[in-house]
């Protein structure tokens, strides 16, 4: 890390810890779902630009996350803590088997997969609702007995710390490395003896458990669940977000999720225009600023503030 | 029973011609441009509004109005393509699918929503091609059920004595092989992409046009087609006109016998949509390019 | 000002006035549209009364009832405000589309709950996107009216903020199977939509039927669904024959399951009759839709019938008539006098605290388009509590194509009804 890395990293997490008190409940509330979606967008960032499997279904994973825990402090009255981790075993368990299953797929086809994927999974849940609460919703109980949302607040915002750190130290490894190796190039990859099999399905996963996290957090959070988490709208907002960020670097994509998150609120009073507005931007980023707005935006603050720092020092000397 | 049985197909089939129709463009432009176009069930629905408009505010009778629709429907798919869609041919281009997924996914959720301010919420029907329903026995099928499924089949043969039989058909066909040879023999491929994707949104929007005297126009219309010709164009081989047409009623035929013939009529029609997913992704297990998928048709 | 917001927007997300002049372009429009006000202003002494509306505007919520919800709302804030507006402010309306998803309700509800500060919350079109609302006005003590949300659960919950002044299931549930049964109806087939709304209607529909000992089929299609030739056609070769199609479903769905259940010769026809239920026949675009495949159609009301409208009801229909060139349905009723209601209660109570306009729901005694308003402070049963236990409801059936539902004779509940027969059978 370099020392402009270090300045911001600082900053941000004295900002982060005084968040709370520098903004009214409503924008706190902003802040912990766009949170909920920086470990989602951040676990397909994950998936799709670094293991280079582009799927449409990460948001199933959500849901299997968010049913999982919900169903059990329902139904079997598991404390959620426990649902959550169960939550995130089942995700990741079921992401390696659709892992697997498209191991032989790529590009469009994989996408259309994993898409049928999360509607299968969706319209089920719509379907079994003596179980799921159907779209009436499931109404799961609360995490917290407090009436503000500061622990919730505390709780993710550790949690995405945690796991984009996580999936960091994960992409910086040997794994990291051999995810890259299989997006370039699977058969150049396995033969230059990477396991081909075992690391594709170990990113599915990952970012499969990752996901399911955040739907563990989201369901007693809202308090109501209701099968739209896995929707293809959900899917492409979150795409969205990474992309914003720029798919290549995890923080980016944090950024990127929060900052969309934020936008998509902020249009809110334009009423039925919000989501014509959001559709706009939405394209025309993609077609005019596809590395994403916020990664390039940073390596431009941080030229700048070297190259200023550097003067500032030839200055002091002369 | 048998009776039963026979209706229930002669009208899966019926809808299964339509599905057809909206598969073969997706495929088309698969073919050509390598995309998966997310906004192709909104171009069907922009399709289904040109032809209510040319109807309503023209005066244009409802049959000639399916070709007017067709022909507004080419023009706004190639603008799309012109504003939207021309970063994908400059040669440094990385993960050409992902963009065209993202541009499409964009342009989708902007078509369905500003059609609400533009067109209304309420659904919209434009006038019959003809009232009135073919009888035959216990048979019933309405006259604009049938000529939907007639029109449908006559773009559907058209479309393929185009592609075999004319120069630019075949120039489609070679561009969509390879765009290095046919560029050596000086086919200009960006052209072809233009009018792939005019064409694409061209067959969509003549499907929404044939079906909106059925269905209604309605703003959300898009989001179940769009499903259904993903679908079909995969059991087909993305990129295989002939297995779209032929994976289209079949899905018709079978979506429907499955509600027709499922043992708890309750929750069958809900699975309805995930029947036709789950067959997809059984194929996609064993034949990860589809049934009639070609090889090159997998992403570079 | 573009400027200002553009800096005080981006000022969170690590600043961005060195990016490329592009991106800052695209930024700059993203912050001005959204004049991202993240500290609230002070109060100001000649500051509107603010109201908050909730409902869906875009798919897939019902942004059909919410746009024509949205429209009588908005004449409401101008009538008031023409004569004066309510303790010598004007009505402001703030509208937020929730998409008829629950995250969507709750962000919509904190956001004019905290951010914009008003003094009450109207509207919503969905159940579980209201249920999700209501634990955000409890959070904060702001009074909710609630219009076309039909859950019982709304009420039944006891929240003190939260008040009802549509119909709920269990009254309506209650009409449509006296009705069924004083028709002498044996056989109904049940359909709805997968959905909040069609759930929770089939299961109301179901238990009144039970309970009367009429036997019937449930099915329910997804909510997308615009093909129903195989279901029809399974129905009507169902053995026994049923005898009375019953059918909930949003616009897009019911129109053409209308004419489809019509041309296959199914409903409504001298053996079946149809009934769509949830407003779809009463909305603008329905005969358009359906054509003749409408005639004999039963559907019920929540509007206030024709034979017993008063002067305002007289006078609001004529306005939306010339405004918006269509009938409003009685959802835009139920709208525009959840507006009036929240003004008289601050009227009444002479202050736009939480307590203040509570109080003056519970003590209303007001006149509107769709009656005498009063709110039920009884606990027995549960979702009697803040409900608007007279609302109205009936069952029309028409009888000549393109007929405006206001001119369809009444066939239910007797107090209402305008022709003798409780059912017609359609001829020939």
């Amino acid at each position: 890390m370099r020392a402009p890395d270090i300045l911001l990293s600082l900053l941000l997490a004295g900002l982060a810890a005084a968040f709370p008190f520098l903004v009214n409940a409503y924008w706190l509330h902003v802040m912990i779902i766009g949170m909920i979606y920086a470990i989602i967008a951040a676990s397909w960032s994950l998936l799709a630009g670094f293991a280079g499997q582009f799927s449409f279904g990460h948001v199933a994973f959500v849901a299997i996350g968010g049913y999982t825990a919900g169903i059990l402090a329902v139904s079997l009255h598991v404390p959620l803590p426990l649902g959550m981790l169960a939550g995130i075993v089942a995700a990741a368990l079921i992401g390696a088997g659709v892992g697997w299953t498209c191991l032989r797929m790529s590009g469009p086809y994989l996408a259309i997969f994993t898409m049928a994927f999360s509607e299968v999974l969706r319209i089920t849940i719509v379907t079994e609702n003596e179980i799921t609460g159907g779209p009436g919703g499931l109404n799961v109980p609360q995490l917290f007995h407090a009436q503000t949302d500061l622990p919730y607040y505390y709780l993710i915002l550790a949690l995405l710390v945690v796991s984009v750190v996580g999936m960091m130290l994960v992409l910086a490894s040997r794994w990291g490395l051999f995810f890259r190796a299989i997006r370039e190039n699977e058969q150049a990859a396995a033969a230059a003896g990477v396991k081909v099999t075992r690391f594709r399905i170990l990113a599915c996963a990952i970012a499969s458990g990752v996901a399911g996290l955040a739907g563990g957090f989201y369901a007693p959070y809202i308090g109501i669940l209701t099968p739209d988490v896995a929707s293809q709208d959900q899917m492409g907002l979150v795409v969205a977000m990474a992309i914003v960020g720029g798919v290549e670097t995890l923080p980016g994509v944090v950024a990127g999720a929060i900052a969309v998150e934020f936008m998509v609120e902020a249009l809110r009073s334009y009423g039925q225009w919000r989501l014509v507005l959001f559709g706009l931007l939405l394209l025309l980023t993609m077609r005019f600023a596809r590395n994403g707005l916020l990664a390039p935006g940073w390596l431009a603050i941080r030229r700048l503030a070297v190259l200023q720092g550097q003067r500032l020092i030839r200055g002091t000397a002369d | 029973m048998l009776d039963y049985f026979l209706i229930q197909s002669a009208n899966g089939i019926v809808i299964g011609v339509i599905y057809a129709l909206i598969a073969t463009g997706l495929t088309i432009i698969f073919a050509l441009l390598k995309i998966v176009n997310f906004a192709h069930g909104e171009l069907y629905m922009m399709g289904g509004y040109f032809g209510y408009y040319v109807i309503t505010l023209a005066g244009v009778p409802p049959l000639p109005a399916v070709v007017a629709a067709m022909a507004i429907s080419f023009a706004f798919a190639v603008a799309i393509e012109r504003g939207l869609l021309t970063p994908l041919y400059s040669p440094g281009m990385e993960r050409k699918s992902d963009y065209g997924i993202l541009i499409t996914f964009g342009l989708a959720v902007f078509l369905r929503n500003i059609a609400i301010i533009i067109f209304g919420p309420f659904p919209l029907r434009p006038p019959s091609f003809f009232d009135g329903d073919l009888v035959l026995g216990g048979l019933i099928i309405s006259y604009d059920r049938l000529v939907a499924a007639g029109g449908g089949l006559l773009i559907l043969v058209l479309l393929i004595f185009f592609l075999n039989r004319t120069v630019w058909g075949q120039a489609l066909n070679a561009v969509s092989q390879s765009r290095e040879s046919a560029s050596i023999v000086g086919i200009n491929s960006e052209r072809m992409y233009m009018f792939a994707f005019g064409l694409g949104g061209a067959l969509a929007g003549g499907a929404g046009a044939l079906v909106a005297p059925i269905y209604s126009l309605s703003p959300s219309m898009g989001l179940v087609p769009d499903t259904q010709a993903f679908v079909i164009v995969i059991l087909g081989g993305l990129g295989s006109v002939s297995g779209s047409i032929i994976a289209g009623i079949l899905l018709g035929l079978s979506e429907n016998l499955f509600i027709a013939f499922l043992p708890d009529p309750n929750r069958g029609p809900s699975y309805a949509n995930a029947f036709g997913l789950f067959i997809m992704m059984l194929v996609l297990l064993f034949r990860p390019t589809g049934i009639f998928g070609r090889h090159h048709a997998a992403m570079e | 000002m573009t400027g200002e917001h553009t800096k005080r927007g981006s000022s969170g997300i690590n600043g961005k006035r060195a990016l490329p002049r592009r991106d800052v372009l695209a930024l700059a429009s993203a912050g001005a549209a959204a004049t991202l006000p993240v500290f609230g202003r002070p109060a100001r002494a000649a500051e509107p009364v603010k109201l908050g509306w909730v409902g869906p505007l875009s798919p897939p919520g019902g942004y059909a009832e919410g746009l024509l919800m949205k429209y009588a709302s908005a004449m409401a804030a101008d009538d008031i405000n023409k004569q004066g507006g309510v303790l010598g402010r004007p009505i402001e309306i703030l509208y937020q589309d929730t998409r008829g998803m629950a995250a969507e309700g709750t962000a919509a509800a904190e956001r004019l709950c905290v951010q914009d500060k008003v003094a009450a919350i109207f509207g919503e079109f969905h159940s579980s996107v209201a249920l999700a609302e209501m634990e955000v006005v409890h959070k904060y003590n702001v009074p909710f009216l609630a219009c076309d949300v039909w859950s019982q659960e709304v009420t039944a919950k006891g929240y003190p903020q939260v008040f009802r002044n549509s119909i709920t299931f269990p009254l309506l549930d209650v009409m449509i199977g006296d009705w069924i049964v004083a028709a002498g109806f044996k056989n109904a087939a049940l359909l709805c939509e997968q959905d909040d709304i069609g759930l929770a209607w089939r299961k109301g529909v179901a238990d009144v039927l039970t309970a009367h000992k009429t036997p019937f089929q449930l099915y329910t299609a997804d909510p997308q669904a615009t093909d129903f030739t195989a279901q029809v056609l399974r129905l009507k070769a169902n053995n026994p024959p049923f005898d009375l199609f019953l059918v909930l479903y949003g616009e897009a769905g019911a129109y053409p399951m209308t004419r489809e259940s019509h041309s296959l010769g199914f409903a409504p026809t001298a053996n079946t009759a149809l009934f769509v239920s949830g407003g779809e026949a009463v909305d603008p675009t329905f005969w358009k839709n359906v054509g003749k495949a409408g005639l004999w159609l039963i559907c019920e009301n929540v509007g206030l019938p024709k034979s017993a409208w008063n002067d305002k009801t007289k006078a609001f229909v004529a306005a939306f008539n010339a405004k918006y060139k269509t009938d409003p349905p009685g959802s835009a009723m139920e709208a525009y006098d959840a507006v009036w209601n929240l003004a008289e209660a601050i009227k009444n109570s002479g202050s736009t605290a939480p307590e203040a306009i509570i109080h003056g729901l519970e003590t209303l005694h007001w006149v509107g388009t769709r009656g005498l308003y009063t709110y039920s402070t009884s606990k027995d049963p549960a979702w009697a509590y803040h409900q608007y236990m007279d609302a109205p409801e009936s069952i029309l059936q028409y009888n000549a194509q393109d007929q405006s539902s206001f001119d369809a004779p009444i066939v239910w509940p007797k107090k209402y009804a305008t022709v003798p027969y409780l059912y017609k059978k359609p001829t020939a």
